[in-house]
């Protein structure tokens, strides 16, 4: 499939029904390489659909999607190499150790560099100490930094985040701001939140979900007050965070 | 299939087994509990010869003992929400069948180990260890059929909220011919002395059989383990 080579992300009339239900319909939009995409939404408007579609975990009814120049039905397993997900979930296995989650995962995506990547992200977010330690001992906190560097362990081009600050520490949020803004210039992000300030703080481009429908997209960076208010037309004005 | 990833499923399964015990602990409960009740159940007369019963006592427990290992080998994927994490990686979906399936295969293997003196000493007269080697060929190919099925079926059901109730119902019907097999072969290792000759039609039976579930999970493990 022909991409444009500037966006990084395409999606163009995207849709997904579960069962009868519909949860997408007709979304579109492109994130250029380098570019930051906040999505906002009540609950159950699609938002993580639409970033679990991306991930290659659910396959579009309709419309087509591309991550890194790679359609996400047809050609999975080049996206799945140039993707990092943090969500809410860690996707961390509380049996092993912090060492023996980043050593699967690195396994798993073929990484060379093995121990070498694994003690620098463990040192980067502060989970050295812990090394050895197994992750159902971990705080919550803890925890969500560990995903992270399963994340990016492989060096993902495209990092798809899913309310990754919720349930952070003060501490474990300056940590996560921190880490992005170091990544920032060489990755492109996706993010999903209800955390209106965060998300217009990072985004170069936002959009608002609503049953399963772009109802509001800026091309650029978007002023925050601005935004509040068309916000608040969109959704149920207690849903504002 | 990558070797490296295959490697690191298995490893990551196992290393997370030998800390937890969940699903070797309860299948070595259960299949000696099963052993010890049917000594109990058809050796009400002292001397009663019980040769011809063997094969179906012992496989019979074998597939419960196995189906209780199978249950639990996506649940904890499911559990703690690591499938998402694993299917997040660039890995051909076969793989993982076959490092999950290798993994039950283990669990199984191991639990014979244990099981098998402890099942000759109540019901074999003669030892087990003249007729090991075809013995060992048809426990190994009766349990290579029960964990790809088993295996597979697995994973279709692990989405559902009865899958504790769903694997059973649809994996026992499937795993009959493996069941007639396997006991087959056995009773007649153990009550005729059967060697490889006179086995070779239900050993061709059992390789037959597992080789239709390893190509169908070939074939379909892709959307099996999919949405």
């Amino acid at each position: 499939m022909a991409t444009d080579d500037t966006h990084e992300i395409e999606v163009e009339g995207l849709s997904k029904s579960f069962g009868r239900r519909p949860a997408l319909h007709e979304v579109s939009f492109c994130v250029q390489a380098g570019g930051f995409l906040s999505i906002f939404g009540p609950n159950g408007a699609g938002k993580t659909t639409i970033l679990r579609i991306l991930a290659t975990l659910l396959r579009p009814s309709g419309g087509r999607a591309s991550v890194a120049g790679h359609d996400v039905r047809e050609d999975p397993m080049p996206v799945r190499a140039a993707i990092g997900v943090v969500s809410h979930e860690a996707l961390l296995y509380g049996d092993l150790t912090a060492h023996e989650n980043l050593r699967f995962y690195a396994d798993m995506y073929g990484l060379a560099d093995r121990e070498s990547r694994i003690g620098e992200l463990l040192e980067r977010l502060e989970l050295s100490h812990r090394r050895d330690d197994l992750v159902r001992t971990f705080s919550k906190g803890m925890r969500q930094r560990l995903a992270i560097a399963r994340a990016i362990l492989h060096r993902p081009r495209v990092l798809l985040l899913d309310e990754p600050y919720a349930g952070l520490d003060p501490r474990a949020a300056g940590i996560l701001d921190g880490l992005l803004a170091e990544i920032r210039p060489d990755h492109t992000f996706v993010m999903v939140t209800h955390a209106l300030e965060k998300g217009l703080e990072l985004a170069t481009q936002a959009i608002i979900i609503e049953a399963g429908e772009v109802v509001f997209q800026s091309a650029g960076p978007v002023d925050a007050a601005e935004f509040a208010v068309v916000y608040r037309e969109h959704v149920a004005e207690g849903a504002v965070a | 299939m990558g070797r490296r990833q295959y490697a690191a499923i298995l490893r990551k399964d196992l290393i997370r087994e030998l800390r937890t015990r969940e699903m070797l602990v309860s299948m070595f409960l259960f299949v000696m509990l099963a052993l010890v009740i049917f000594h109990f159940a058809f050796s009400v007369r002292a001397g009663t010869d019980l040769t011809y019963f063997t094969g179906g006592m012992l496989w019979v427990t074998f597939v419960f003992g196995a189906l209780l290992g199978l249950n639990r080998s996506f649940a904890q994927e499911k559990d703690e929400a690591c499938l998402d994490g694993l299917l997040l990686c660039p890995v051909d979906r076969v793989t993982i069948f076959l490092a999950k399936m290798s993994g039950n295969l283990i669990y199984l293997l191991v639990i014979q180990v244990l099981a098998v003196p402890v099942f000759s000493l109540f019901f074999i007269k003669t030892s087990y260890a003249v007729h090991l080697g075809p013995f060992l060929l048809v426990v190994l190919l009766a349990d290579l059929g029960i964990c790809a099925l088993g295996t597979l079926l697995a994973t279709i059901s692990m989405s559902s909220r009865a899958r504790d109730l769903l694997l059973p119902i649809v994996f026992l019907p499937l795993v009959v011919p493996v069941l007639i097999a396997a006991t087959a072969a056995t009773t007649g290792i153990f009550a005729r002395g059967d060697g490889l000759g006179s086995l070779g039609g239900k050993l061709l039976f059992l390789a037959v059989y597992d080789a239709i579930f390893l190509v169908a999970a070939y074939g379909t493990y892709e959307f099996a383990i999919g949405e």
